[in-house]
């Protein structure tokens, strides 16, 4: 196995993991970046078009990370999901 | 004052046109149960709902305060509409965690995370806040649009208050939430472009890239195109502590629930999505074309920076993104212009009608009222729901001059002292809900006074506001902690379940054992 996980099972999928951890670093990252990259860009500043391709190559990464665990997690939940809603529904309507 | 030609015409009824219908055509699905009206059916893809995140926050009177940080600071004004970031975490811990909790709202989540009378009182609270909240912000918004139909065609502002949120109701009336989205996916796009092409021929019209910067260093103002450009450390009325704060308020924010206003419109958009993956991409996709679409609008205000500089009066400044437009724009394009002003309005005052009435028609009326409700009836006091927020916005919008100060001040209420307690009712298992009632009361008095009242009487200095913050936040701890290990917990039944539902992250080992134990996990 890789430093980077990139296939789970819905139970594995479900704790906390680097990937997660690496996701939410690189994630107000990104913002950052695309924010930043635009704005230079805009103004044909050569900095402006580095920061934006960092920014677009670090998000290709974030996704490349966490994308194949989210899908994971929501293949695991949708199974439950019919029988949480009407739990709810319940819950809504005093009847638990 | 701005004249239209007959392409200019052509434009704006061709988009209304295509605006009001694309959201009344989904009748159909807006009238088959409570879940269509306000959470179509939750069932869309990732991009539906990313779309409606960035057209909501897009609204008539965002470009006019983005005009007037950056018009005063520069680049670096860019970092006031930063506290978007926290969807950048959020995406990957509370969006998961509220989707998989599946409430509709806010305050139906209240009932989830915690039990017995404080989470029924956290429900109504919740819920009687965001009513008023969202008529509120629809009054805001409305006024807005008031004003800039007052710019451009002289009409008294009561007219562009009241003709555009009518027009857009129709649509929300008809269909609910499947109205809403739809329409804001096709306002998106217009809102895109025109910010795109408006911005690109703003900085055209103010000479070029090249001779914007030219003329900034000629004024001795380099420092506007620096987007770390502060006043110091404390010092001067943007420093680096502000900085700091936005940023970890934003960022850390996202890891809980309801830590910023946005939350609650995002918690709509979670909830439709169809899976827990597409709430997450839908949240991270609609707000990076937020901050995008900000530095988009900072580089087209810096252009107007250099065509007329020296304007002290914010109402001179505000108004920058809408003046390049309707004064540098061709003939023929001013509709499509004014069109793109427009989709951005609907776009959000779709948003406030359908959400305001989530919570008046699952919170108050389903839940307290008549909980045996069909679906049939759910989905005409959600019509109604509407129809009170749209005449409630008419009325906010027409004393908004008088009561803005004293409503700025409630919205601290939402900010300061519940951040805190926002991120630790999902990331600790001991905190319970009468720790979170007593942060919502404690926070009401003491920003009361630390904003008002001592300062008034000379008890403190007239504090900035990212220090109001950190003050508001410490003492809310002092109040919301001892309250929480002085009462019991919540019940290990109630936690495990939904621990097992959710998986949030955090100080949760106690409840996971037990979950084991039971061989639920």
């Amino acid at each position: 196995m890789g430093f980077i996980r990139r296939q789970w099972m819905p139970k594995e999928a479900d704790e906390w993991t680097r990937e997660d951890t690496i996701a939410v670093v690189l994630s107000p990252i990104v913002y950052i970046l695309l924010m930043l990259g635009t704005a230079l860009s805009m103004f044909l500043m050569w900095q402006g078009f580095v920061i934006l391709a960092a920014g677009v190559i670090l998000m290709l990464v974030m996704i490349w990370i966490i994308n194949p665990k989210l899908s994971s997690i929501s293949e695991g939940y949708e199974k439950k999901q019919k029988g949480y809603i009407e739990e709810l529904e319940r819950k809504v309507k005093w009847e638990e | 004052m701005v004249h239209f030609a007959f392409l200019d015409w052509f434009w704006l009824v061709t988009f209304v046109v295509l605006m009001i219908g694309s959201g009344a055509l989904f009748y159909r699905l807006g009238k088959r149960s409570e879940a269509d009206f306000f959470l179509a059916g939750r069932g869309l893809p990732w991009w539906l709902p990313a779309s409606s995140v960035y057209a909501t926050h897009t609204a008539t009177d965002t470009p006019m305060w983005v005009a007037g940080v950056v018009y005063k600071y520069g680049l670096a004004g860019m970092w006031y509409g930063f506290f978007a970031a926290w969807c950048a975490v959020s995406a990957f811990v509370s969006t998961k965690i509220f989707r998989r909790s599946l409430a509709y709202s806010q305050a139906e989540w209240q009932t989830l995370r915690y039990g017995g009378m404080p989470a029924e009182l956290l429900r109504g609270w919740v819920a009687g806040w965001q009513v008023f909240l969202n008529m509120f912000i629809l009054g805001w918004v409305g006024i807005a649009m008031g004003k800039v139909c007052h710019f451009l065609f002289g009409w008294p502002p009561w007219i562009g208050l009241t003709f555009f949120s009518t027009l857009c109701a129709v649509y929300v009336l008809a269909a609910g939430y499947w109205g809403v989205v739809m329409a804001d996916f096709q306002q998106g796009i217009i809102a895109f472009i025109a910010i795109v092409f408006v911005s690109l021929w703003g900085v055209h019209a103010a000479g070029g890239p090249h001779m914007i910067i030219d003329k900034l260093h000629a004024m001795g103002l380099s420092s506007m195109l620096n987007p770390f450009s502060f006043t110091g450390f404390a010092g001067g009325d943007f420093p680096v502590a502000w900085f700091i704060t936005m940023l970890v308020i934003g960022i850390l924010g996202g890891l809980g629930m309801a830590t910023a206003i946005d939350w609650f419109p995002e918690a709509q958009r979670i909830q439709s999505a169809r899976t827990v993956k597409d709430a997450s991409w839908c949240i991270w996709a609609g707000q990076a074309l937020v901050v995008t679409r900000n530095a988009l609008w900072a580089a087209a205000i810096l252009g107007f920076f250099v065509l007329y500089p020296g304007l002290t009066q914010v109402k001179d400044y505000e108004m920058a993104w809408f003046r390049l437009g309707f004064e540098t724009l061709p003939v023929g394009m001013i509709g499509f212009f004014f069109a793109a002003i427009v989709a951005i309005h609907l776009s959000t005052i779709s948003t406030h009608l359908n959400l305001g009435a989530v919570y008046l028609t699952r919170d108050l009326y389903h839940h307290y009222i008549n909980p045996g409700a069909d679906e049939r009836k759910l989905v005409w006091v959600g019509r109604v729901g509407t129809l009170i927020l749209l005449l409630g916005s008419f009325v906010f919008g027409s004393i908004m001059e008088n009561i803005t100060e004293w409503l700025i001040f409630a919205l601290w209420i939402m900010a300061a002292g519940v951040w805190l307690p926002g991120i630790l009712q999902v990331v600790w298992w001991r905190f319970n809900g009468w720790g979170y009632l007593a942060a919502w009361v404690f926070n009401l008095v003491f920003s009361w006074l630390v904003v008002w009242v001592l300062p008034a009487f000379g008890v403190l200095p007239h504090l900035k506001d990212y220090q109001q913050f950190w003050l508001l936040m410490l003492l809310g701890a002092l109040v919301f902690i001892p309250v929480t290990l002085f009462t019991k917990a919540e019940s290990m039944d109630k936690l495990v379940k939904f621990y097992v539902m959710s998986r949030p992250i955090g100080w949760w080992a106690p409840v996971r054992r037990e979950a084991e134990r039971r061989g639920l996990l």
